[in-house]
C-alpha cells in the first residue's frame, strides 16, 4: 500500500480503493473483474510475467495469490466501494537469529593479541594483530619511516597543519627513546588538534551556516555547535557523553548552555524558507534527522527502510520509525538565549528595566505597526493551503500537537515577512519615525540582543504520534530500537518525561551509551582508525550492513573497541595506542613486493603507511602556514570569508556559495553525513593551484617571508623553502633544479623587462593589509548571482576602487545602479557607501548613494541618496525606506529627475534577489534640492567617497552601472533594460574578463584600486591592529626585503607540487 | 594559445591512440598494481561489460562494489553503454521558472470557455507555491494551429518550432514533485528534490566517460549572469567523484574558470614554472614506486593545458559562416544569446562532449507569476529561432542521429491565473519535447486534464525521464549503480521506467 497508496502511485496505481484500483495504472487498467488470467494485478503477483513482479522483493504465498484471483473471479467486489479500506501490511521480513549471527551484530570481544614471529618489530599490541595478518599471506611490514617523514605526518594528522622548521629541528635533534611519545602528547594536548578533529565531526553531522535550498539564508548562530565540537575535542571530552549531548543536551542538563549546544546537531537540515507543503517540509526534517543518527551511531544505513523493509539488511520499516519516533516531538528553537541562568537572569533584569522605562513609547510606536505588520503576516499565511491556515488561525490551545509542530514551521514564513522593517507608511510615518528615534535614546540601557541557541527541544512532555509514512491510519508507533540490535527484540527504551520534554531523545541516548549495543563503540573506533590511516578496518565508516565493507582485521577492530570503552571512551588515549605502534610508524615509500602486488594490491593489510593527498582545509591552512599568513590565536567565534588568514574551519560554510579551493578539493556539501571524503585528481584542482588568485597570492608572500630571512644565496634560499613547504631538506638533484631555476629565470625576467628583476614582495607589516597590496582588488563570489564582486572590508580604503579622473559624468538627470551585500552597519552616524562622485566636503558638489547606520536619523539599513551642493548652499539626504537586509543579495537602483521636485523627481528600487517572491519594488520621492550635483575633479568611487576614509562600504559590490538620463523601470540592468543610446556612462561588471576595472561602454573610464597616499595611508595605519599573525611555531609575515619574481614562483612552484599535496 | 605539453615520456607500446596521456598497464599485475595503490579502485566497465540479465540481488550487487564503470586509471575514457546507443550526446535545454505548457503546446479550449471561474471543485484540493489556488481560470490568448506533417499542435509564440514539428516528440504529460524552483531544479537535475545527489549529467558521464579528453566531459551554458536557482549543485556531483562534475563554460577567451595564465606571469614564465614543476614532481614520484595518484595528479597539469589551447576553440564562433549564424539567430539582438549557446552547444558535442546542458532564463527568467504576456512573448522570442535553428543544424550536419536534444523547464503553469495575468508552478503536468538520438519525431504523447492542471495518460515522471534519456545513451539505469554508504545508488533512485513510445511512436 505504501507503493500505490494515497502518498505514492508507482506505475500511476493506486489501489486502496475501488474508484482507483478500477481506474488502473498509468498503461491501463489492471484488473478485468471475472477474468483473473487477464487481469495484469493477478499476472503480477502471480510472477507470470517476468518484467511485472508484484511485490517485488517476494512473491506473495501460493494461498493468498488464489484467494485473490477467486476475488477477481467473483468480479472483484469491494466491500467499502466508497470507502479508502486499510489493508495492514504485509510482513516481508522479519529478523532470525541467523541476522543477529552477522559480524556487526554481534557483542564487542575482547580477544588475545595474537603471538606473531617477528615479536621484535610489534611496538604495541595493535602491532600483534597487523603483524599476525601480514605473516598469515606472506607478507612482512615496512621498515620505519625516517623521522623527518615521521614529524610531517603527525603534525598533518594532529593538526592538520605542517611542522615548522624548528618543530622538525626539535624533533629529529630530540634522541631520547620517547621523543615520538613526547611529541604526540604534545601535540594532542594543543589547540590545534580540536581544529583538525572536530572538522572530522562536523564531516559526520553534516555542519552547514546556511538553509540551502534556493535562498540559502546564512545562519548567523550557527557556528557555537562548531565551537563546542571543536572544545569537545580538546578536552577528551567521553564520547559517551558526547553523544548523550548531540542527541540529548536539552534533557541531560537543562539549563546548562554548553550541553544545550550539543542538540545543534539536530538543526543541520535544510530549511525552505518559502514551501508551502508543511507537511511534506516537516517530514522531511524528521527523516534527516533519524537518517544522520542511524549512519553516525550506529553505523547502518536505515534510509531504505524508509519506503519498505531493508532490502539487504535486516532492517524493518517499522525499525526506521521506531527509531523516528524519539525525535518526532522535537522542535525547532528560535527563543532561547544561549546563556547560563545567571546570565540570563541578568539579562533579563536589564530588559525589565529597559521595558518599563520604554513602554509608553513602544506602545505608541505598536500601535502605528501594528496594522502594517498585521497585514504583512497575513499575506505571507495566505500563501499556504487552506487547511494550514486553518491550523495557524486557531487558538493553540485547540491545536494538537502535530498541528502545533506543523504551525510553528509554518509561522517561521509568517514571521521572516513581519520582522525588519514594518514599512510604516501613509500619514503617521513621519510620527513613527520621530518615535523610533526617541527610542534610541534608551539604546544606551538596552542589553546586547543574546545569541539565540541553534538547538532543538521537544515539544512538551507528551509527543505527536508516529506513523509508518503513507500510512496514516494504521496504528501509532512507539519509539524503540531496531530489532535486530535489542537482544529478542523485547526491550522497551526507558523514557522518562519531564515537565516540558518527553524525555524519548535521552532514553535513546542512553541506549546508545554504556552499556551499549555493539555498533556506537565500534564505529567510532573505527572511524578514528579510518582518519589516521586514511581507511578504516572497516572501509565503510558508517555502514556496516551486508553491502558494506567486512573488517580487514575484525579482532583488532574489537579489541580496539574494548580499549576504547575501557578507558572512559576517550578518543586521545585511541590516537596514541594507534600512533605508537610500529604499524602507524612504517614508511610509505617501499616498493610492493611481489606478494603484496598479487594478494594484496590496496594495501588493506597495511604492508607500508598509506601516503594520501592532504585535505581541502589542510591544504589551504598548509599555504597559509607556509606563507607567513596563518592566524593562529585567532579561535572561535562567528565564521570569517576565507581572505582573513583564520583555520578553515573559522571559515563561512554556506551550502550553496563555496570557497572555490576547499570546494575542488573534495569539501563535503553538507547535505548528508559523509563518513569518508571523496579524494579526486582533476583538472580544474589543477587550473585553480597554478592560474588561481588564491596560491599566487600564498607565494608572494612566502618569498617575502624567505626574501626577509636575508638569507645568504640561492642554494640557502632553496633549502629554507624545501623545509617550510616539505619538512626537509631538498636532495641534491632538488637543489641543483631549484637553483639553477631561479638563475634563468632572472635572465628571462631581465630579457623581457629590459631591468633586473623588480621587488613585487610586499612592504607592510600587517598580513591583511598585505593581502591587497598588489594591483588587483580583493573578490569574492556574489551569493545568487554566481558573479564576481569586489569585496570591500570593513571601509578598507585599499579596498575600495577608484576612478581618479571621471570626465564626463551626469550634472543633471542621472541613475544609479548596482548589486550589493552588505555584512555590517556603521555604529556612528557614517554611511556604508556603494557609490560616490563626491569629495566629501559639504560645500563641493556630487552625490552619493549609502545605507545609513546604527545611529542614523533616517533609522538604520536606509537606503539613501545623499546630493551636495557648492558653496552657495543646498544640500539634501532623501531617504529610500527601503531597509536591507545583512548578508543577502540585493539590486539597489535610483533614478533621479534633478529639476523634478514633485513627489516623483526620485525613485528607487530595491529586489532582494535571494528571494524567488520578492518584487522589484519601487519608491517614489520627492526632493528640493536641484544641483549643481556633478562632482568635478572629485573621483567616482565604488566602496566609498573622498579619500575613503569615513565612510566606506563593508560586503561586496558587483555590476555598477551609471547612466546620465533617468532610467525607466523597463531601461533598468535588473530588467535587462537597453537604456538610449549615449546614456550610459560608465558599466563595470568587475570580471577577469575583460577585466576587473574594465568600464563596458564609457572612453577611459576603467577604474583602479584606491591606492593610498599620505594621509589615508597614515590613517589605515592608525586605524589597523598590529597583526598577531601566527605563533613562536609559526611565525607571521615580517617586513620584509625584496623577494623578485622569480623567488614568487619557485614558491608557487612549491605549493603546486606533489611534495607539498602529499603526506607520506 | 597557451603552454604546450612537455614531450611524454612514455612506452609507445602502452599508450591509447588518441589518448597520449594515459597509459595502459603493461599486464594485468600492473594494472592491479596501479589501480590498486591509486584511486583505490579497480577494473574499468566491469558492470557495464556484464549482460544485461535480470535485476541483480544482493550477492551480484555486492559484486560489483569496486568494479564501477569510472574507477578506471582514467575516469573519463569512453566507455561502452549496456547495449548499443542511438544517442552519443546530450543537449539539455532547461527553461529555467518553468513555461507555459499551455500556452505552448498543449492547447486548452475548456480552458478559455472558463476563464474567469474559478477551478471547477471537481478537480479536488491542491497546493500551490503561491496559494492562488482558487483565483480565476486564465485564458490563453494563443492563436493555435498544426505544424508539420505530423500536424502537431503549437501555439504563434513559437513559430519557427513550427518547422521542425516533424522532429521533435513532444511528451505533454510530464510530472514531478516540487513545487518549488529550488526542488523542481533539483529533481529535473538530480531526480531528487532534495539536495545531495548527482546530477544526470555527471550519471552520465561517470557510466560512459566522453569522447574529447581535452575538453570538459558535462559543460554547462548559461544565458545571464544570475545564478541558477541552487548554484553549482545542479550540474554537481554529489556524492560521485567531482571529475564528474559538470563544468560551466563562462564567455570570451576564459571559457574555463582558471584557463588562462594570468597577464601577470605571462607565458615564459608559467613555461619555466611547469618544467621546474614537472622535475620535482618527477623527482617526488621516483622515491613512490606504484603510487599512481601522484602520476595522475602529474598528467591532471598536462591535462589542464590541453584543455587551455581546446576550449577556447572550440567554443569560438568566428569559422561558422553567416548563413550559419544567421540560422541561430546570432543576426539579430533578441535571439543572439541563445543562439550563441546552442551553437556553442553543436560544436562542443561535434567535439565529443558528452554532456551539454544550456540553461536560458537563468535565475527563473521563465517564472511568469504576473504579466505572463510580456514575459513569454519575450523569452519564447529569444529562444524559438536558435533551438529550431539548432535541431535544423544538426540534421543538416548528420548530428541528430546521436544527438539528444531535451527542452523543457522544471515545471509547466497553472490553468488558475495569479496576480491576476500571470501563472503559478504547476509540476502536476507540464510538456517538454525531444529530438534525435533514436526519438521518433512528429509526434505527441500523453495528455493532461481539460484544463491542463494534471497529467492523465502516460505520465513521464522525471524518473522516467531520467530513465529515458539513459536508455538512449546505451545505458540501463537499473544497472548503472555507484555504491555510497552501502547502497547501491542509481539515478533514478531505484525508480523510473523506459519511456518506450518515444522511440516507437
Amino acid at each position: 500500500m505504501s507503493c500505490h497508496g494515497p502518498q505514492k502511485q508507482k506505475g500511476g496505481l493506486r489501489m486502496d480503493s475501488a474508484e482507483w484500483l478500477a481506474k488502473g495504472g498509468k498503461n491501463g487498467p489492471v484488473l478485468v473483474p471475472g477474468k483473473p488470467a487477464e487481469s495484469k494485478l493477478l499476472i503480477a503477483i502471480a510472477y507470470k510475467d517476468e518484467d511485472l513482479q508484484m511485490p517485488p522483493d517476494e512473491k506473495l504465498p501460493a494461498d493468498k495469490v488464489a484467494i485473490l484471483a477467486q476475488w477477481v473471479e467473483m468480479g472483484a467486489p469491494f466491500p467499502l466501494a466508497t470507502q479508502p479500506i486499510t489493508v495492514s501490511r504485509h510482513k516481508k521480513r522479519t529478523i532470525r537469529d541467523e541476522d543477529r549471527q552477522f559480524w556487526a551484530f554481534q557483542p564487542v570481544a575482547n580477544p588475545a593479541p595474537p603471538a606473531v614471529k617477528d615479536a621484535a618489530w610489534a611496538k604495541n599490541d595493535v602491532d600483534r594483530f597487523i603483524l599476525a595478518k601480514l605473516e598469515a599471506e606472506g607478507l612482512t611490514p615496512a621498515p620505519e619511516a625516517d623521522k623527518r617523514t615521521l614529524v610531517r605526518r603527525a603534525y598533518f594528522d594532529l593538526w592538520g597543519l605542517p611542522p615548522s622548521p624548528e618543530d622538525v629541528d626539535a624533533f629529529v635533534n630530540d634522541k631520547s627513546a620517547d621523543a615520538w611519545d613526547k611529541l604526540i602528547d604534545k601535540l594532542m594536548s594543543s589547540p590545534r588538534y580540536g581544529e583538525r578533529w572536530g572538522r572530522h565531526w562536523l564531516d559526520l553531522a553534516r555542519y552547514a551556516e546556511s538553509d540551502g535550498y534556493r535562498q540559502d539564508a546564512y545562519r548567523p548562530n550557527a557556528w557555537p555547535y562548531r565551537d563546542y565540537v571543536i572544545r569537545s575535542f580538546n578536552d577528551d571530552k567521553p564520547y559517551d557523553r558526547f553523544v548523550m549531548e548531540q542527541l540529548a543536551g536539552d534533557q541531560l542538563e537543562p539549563g546548562n548552555p554548553d550541553v544545550l549546544i550539543g542538540t545543534a546537531f539536530l538543526r543541520h537540515t535544510m530549511y525552505e524558507y518559502n514551501q508551502t507543503d508543511v507537511r511534506a517540509h516537516w517530514q522531511t526534517h524528521l527523516d534527516d534527522v533519524a537518517d544522520v543518527t542511524s549512519d553516525v551511531f550506529l553505523g547502518l544505513s536505515m534510509g531504505c527502510a524508509k519506503c519498505h523493509d531493508h532490502k539487504f539488511d535486516p532492517i524493518l520499516q517499522t525499525d526506521y520509525y521506531k527509531l523516528q519516533a524519539f525525535f518526532t516531538p522535537m522542535i525547532q528553537q528560535h527563543e532561547m538565549p544561549l546563556m547560563t541562568p545567571a546570565e540570563r537572569a541578568k539579562y533579563d533584569a536589564a530588559m525589565k528595566n529597559w521595558e518599563t522605562k520604554t513602554a509608553s513609547l513602544r506602545a505608541e510606536i505598536d500601535k502605528i505597526e501594528g496594522p502594517f505588520i498585521k497585514k504583512a503576516g497575513v499575506g505571507a499565511l495566505k500563501r499556504f493551503p487552506q487547511d494550514i491556515q486553518d491550523l495557524c488561525n486557531k487558538p493553540a490551545a485547540e491545536r494538537t500537537l502535530y498541528e502545533e509542530q506543523l504551525v510553528q514551521l509554518a509561522m517561521r514564513q509568517v514571521y521572516g515577512k513581519q520582522t525588519g522593517d514594518p514599512k510604516v507608511s501613509g500619514a503617521d510615518k513621519d510620527k513613527h519615525l520621530a518615535l523610533v528615534r526617541k527610542l534610541g535614546e534608551f539604546d544606551d540601557i538596552k542589553p546586547k540582543p543574546p545569541l539565540m541557541a541553534f538547538v532543538a527541544t521537544d515539544i512538551g512532555p507528551k509527543s505527536p504520534p508516529t506513523h509508518v509514512e503513507g500510512n496514516p491510519k494504521k496504528e501509532e508507533v512507539q519509539p524503540g530500537y531496531p530489532v535486530v540490535l535489542d537482544g529478542k527484540g523485547l526491550a522497551v527504551p526507558e523514557i522518562k518525561p519531564t515537565d516540558d520534554s518527553t524525555g524519548r531523545r535521552l532514553a535513546l541516548a542512553k541506549w546508545l551509551t554504556p552499556p551499549p549495543p555493539p555498533p556506537p563503540p565500534r564505529v567510532m573506533a573505527n572511524r578514528v582508525w579510518h582518519y589516521h590511516f586514511g581507511r578504516g578496518l572497516v572501509g565503510t565508516t558508517s555502514d556496516y550492513g551486508k553491502l558494506g565493507d567486512r573488517p580487514t582485521h575484525p579482532e583488532l577492530l574489537d579489541w580496539l573497541t574494548t580499549k576504547f570503552v575501557g578507558g572512559g571512551w576517550r578518543i586521545k588515549p585511541l590516537h596514541k595506542l594507534i600512533m605508537t605502534s610500529a604499524t602507524y610508524r612504517q614508511s610509505s615509500a617501499r616498493p610492493a613486493p611481489e606478494q603484496a602486488k598479487l594478494k594484496d594490491p590496496d594495501n588493506k593489510w597495511l604492508w607500508r603507511f598509506p601516503s594520501h593527498r592532504l585535505d581541502a582545509e589542510q591544504i589551504r591552512d598548509a599555504m597559509l602556514a607556509v606563507s607567513g599568513e596563518l592566524k593562529l590565536d585567532a579561535m572561535f567565534g562567528p565564521a570569517v570569508d576565507p581572505v582573513q588568514g583564520k583555520r578553515s574551519i573559522y571559515t563561512k560554510a554556506q551550502r550553496n556559495v563555496r570557497d572555490p579551493l576547499l570546494d575542488a578539493f573534495d569539501l563535503p556539501e553538507s547535505f548528508g553525513s559523509v563518513g569518508e571524503r571523496n579524494r579526486t585528481t582533476t583538472a580544474t584542482q589543477s587550473l585553480l593551484l597554478i592560474n588561481g588568485d588564491a596560491t599566487l597570492k600564498r607565494a608572494e608572500m612566502m618569498a617575502g617571508r624567505l626574501a626577509g630571512m636575508k638569507l645568504k644565496d640561492a642554494a640557502e634560499t632553496v633549502k629554507t623553502a624545501f623545509e617550510l613547504a616539505y619538512g626537509r631538506p631538498p636532495t641534491d638533484p632538488e637543489l641543483q633544479a631549484s637553483v639553477d631555476f631561479l638563475g634563468k629565470r632572472s635572465a628571462i625576467e631581465s630579457v623581457a623587462t629590459g631591468e633586473t628583476a623588480k621587488p613585487v614582495a610586499p612592504s607592510m607589516a600587517n598580513p591583511e593589509d598585505v593581502l591587497t597590496t598588489d594591483d588587483k582588488p580583493v573578490v569574492k563570489t556574489m551569493p545568487h548571482m554566481g558573479t564576481q564582486a569586489v569585496y570591500v572590508r570593513d571601509a578598507r580604503p585599499d579596498d575600495m576602487l577608484k576612478l581618479a579622473s571621471p570626465g564626463q559624468m551626469p550634472t543633471e538627470d542621472f541613475t544609479i545602479e548596482a548589486y550589493v551585500l552588505l555584512d555590517s552597519l556603521y555604529e556612528n552616524a557614517n554611511v556604508r557607501v556603494i557609490a560616490a562622485h563626491w569629495d566629501g566636503k559639504n560645500g563641493n558638489p556630487g552625490w552619493s548613494l549609502g545605507v545609513t547606520s546604527t545611529k542614523s536619523r533616517f533609522e538604520p539599513q536606509n537606503l539613501i541618496l545623499q546630493l551636495s551642493g557648492d558653496a552657495k548652499g543646498g544640500n539634501e539626504v532623501i531617504p529610500s525606506d527601503f531597509k536591507l537586509d545583512l548578508h543577502k543579495t540585493y539590486y539597489v537602483a535610483v533614478s533621479v529627475r534633478l529639476k523634478d521636485t514633485s513627489d516623483k523627481g526620485i525613485t528607487f528600487y530595491v529586489k532582494d534577489v535571494s528571494d524567488m517572491d520578492a518584487v522589484l519594488k519601487s519608491v517614489s520621492v520627492a526632493h528640493k534640492f536641484t544641483g549643481p550635483i556633478n562632482g568635478g575633479k572629485a573621483p567616482l568611487m565604488v566602496g566609498g567617497r573622498g579619500d575613503g576614509t569615513a565612510h566606506g562600504w563593508d560586503g561586496l559590490i558587483d555590476e555598477v552601472r551609471i547612466s546620465k538620463a533617468a532610467l525607466t523601470k523597463a531601461e533598468l540592468l535588473f530588467n535587462d533594460g537597453k537604456p538610449k543610446p549615449g546614456a550610459v556612462v560608465g558599466h563595470w561588471q568587475f570580471e577577469d574578463t575583460p577585466g576587473i576595472f574594465k568600464d563596458l561602454v564609457g572612453v577611459q573610464k576603467d577604474m583602479a584600486k584606491n591606492k593610498l597616499a599620505g594621509g589615508a595611508a597614515a590613517y589605515v595605519a592608525a586605524t589597523r591592529k598590529p597583526a598577531k599573525g601566527g605563533d613562536d611555531k609559526h611565525p607571521a609575515a615580517t617586513p620584509t626585503a625584496k623577494a623578485d619574481r622569480a623567488l614568487v614562483d619557485f614558491c608557487h612552484v612549491l605549493l603546486n607540487s606533489n611534495g607539498f599535496l602529499y603526506v607520506d | 594559445m597557451g603552454w604546450q605539453p612537455m614531450p611524454q615520456q612514455m612506452n609507445n607500446k602502452t599508450s591509447i591512440p588518441g589518448l597520449p596521456h594515459h597509459s595502459t598497464p603493461a599486464s594485468r599485475r600492473e594494472f592491479l598494481a596501479k589501480s590498486g595503490a591509486g584511486f583505490g579502485a579497480l577494473a574499468a566497465s566491469y558492470m557495464l561489460a556484464k549482460s544485461d540479465t535480470a535485476r541483480g540481488d544482493a550477492d551480484e550487487i555486492a559484486g560489483m562494489k569496486g568494479k564501477q564503470p569510472g574507477s578506471a586509471v582514467n575516469p573519463l575514457a569512453a566507455r561502452q553503454g549496456h547495449y548499443p546507443a542511438t544517442a552519443k550526446s546530450v543537449i539539455f535545454i532547461f527553461l529555467e521558472g518553468g513555461p507555459s505548457h499551455i500556452d505552448l503546446f498543449d492547447p486548452k479550449p475548456t480552458l478559455n470557455e472558463l476563464s474567469g471561474k474559478p477551478l471547477p471543485d471537481s478537480f479536488g484540493t491542491l497546493i500551490t507555491a503561491m496559494g492562488e489556488s482558487r483565483s480565476p481560470l486564465l485564458a490563453s490568448k494563443r492563436q493555435w494551429t498544426q505544424a508539420g506533417k505530423s500536424g502537431l499542435w503549437m501555439s504563434d509564440w513559437i513559430p519557427h518550432h513550427h518547422t521542425i514539428a516533424d522532429d521533435i516528440a513532444v511528451i505533454r504529460s510530464c510530472v514531478q514533485d516540487g513545487i518549488n524552483h529550488s526542488g523542481g531544479v533539483c529533481q529535473m537535475n538530480t531526480g531528487s528534490i532534495l539536495a545531495g545527489r548527482p546530477s544526470l549529467g555527471a550519471w552520465t558521464t561517470y557510466g560512459l566517460g566522453t569522447e574529447n579528453q581535452n575538453m570538459p566531459a558535462f559543460c554547462v551554458l548559461t544565458d545571464t549572469t544570475s545564478q541558477v536557482v541552487n548554484g553549482p549543485r545542479n550540474w554537481g556531483a554529489g556524492f560521485l567523484p567531482a571529475v564528474y562534475q559538470g563544468t560551466k563554460l563562462q564567455g570570451g577567451a576564459s571559457a574555463i574558470a582558471n584557463l588562462n595564465t594570468p597577464a601577470s606571469v605571462g607565458e615564459a614564465r608559467q613555461k619555466a614554472k611547469l618544467d621546474l614543476l614537472a622535475s620535482l614532481n618527477k623527482q617526488h614520484l621516483a622515491g613512490r614506486p606504484e603510487q599512481t595518484e601522484l602520476d595522475a595528479r602529474i598528467k591532471s597539469y598536462e591535462l589542464a593545458f590541453r584543455m587551455q589551447a581546446e576550449a577556447p576553440e572550440v567554443i569560438d564562433l568566428a569559422k561558422e559562416t553567416d548563413a550559419t549564424k544567421a540560422l541561430y539567430g546570432l543576426d539579430a539582438k533578441q535571439t543572439e544569446t541563445v543562439g550563441r549557446m546552442c551553437l556553442q552547444a553543436r560544436r562542443m558535442v561535434e567535439s565529443g562532449v558528452r554532456f551539454v546542458q544550456i540553461y536560458h532564463g537563468a535565475g527563473s527568467k521563465w517564472d511568469a507569476h504576473s504579466n505572463i504576456e510580456r514575459n513569454h512573448t519575450e523569452l519564447c522570442a529569444q529562444m524559438d529561432r536558435p533551438v529550431a535553428g539548432l535541431i535544423k543544424d544538426l540534421k543538416s550536419r548528420g548530428l541528430l542521429d546521436s544527438t539528444l536534444v531535451v527542452w523543457g523547464g522544471e515545471f509547466g503553469r497553472t490553468p488558475m491565473s495569479e496576480k491576476g495575468n500571470g501563472r503559478d508552478h504547476n509540476p502536476t503536468g507540464f510538456t517538454m519535447w525531444f529530438a534525435g538520438g533514436g526519438v521518433k519525431g512528429g509526434q505527441t504523447i500523453g495528455s493532461t486534464d481539460e484544463l491542463g492542471l494534471r497529467a492523465v495518460d502516460q505520465k513521464m515522471h522525471v524518473h522516467d525521464l531520467h530513465a529515458t534519456i539513459l536508455h538512449l545513451m546505451g545505458v540501463n539505469h537499473e544497472k548503472l549503480v555507484y555504491f555510497h554508504k552501502g547502497r547501491p545508488e542509481r539515478a533514478t533512485m531505484n525508480e523510473g521506467e523506459i519511456y518506450r513510445r518515444i522511440t516507437t511512436g
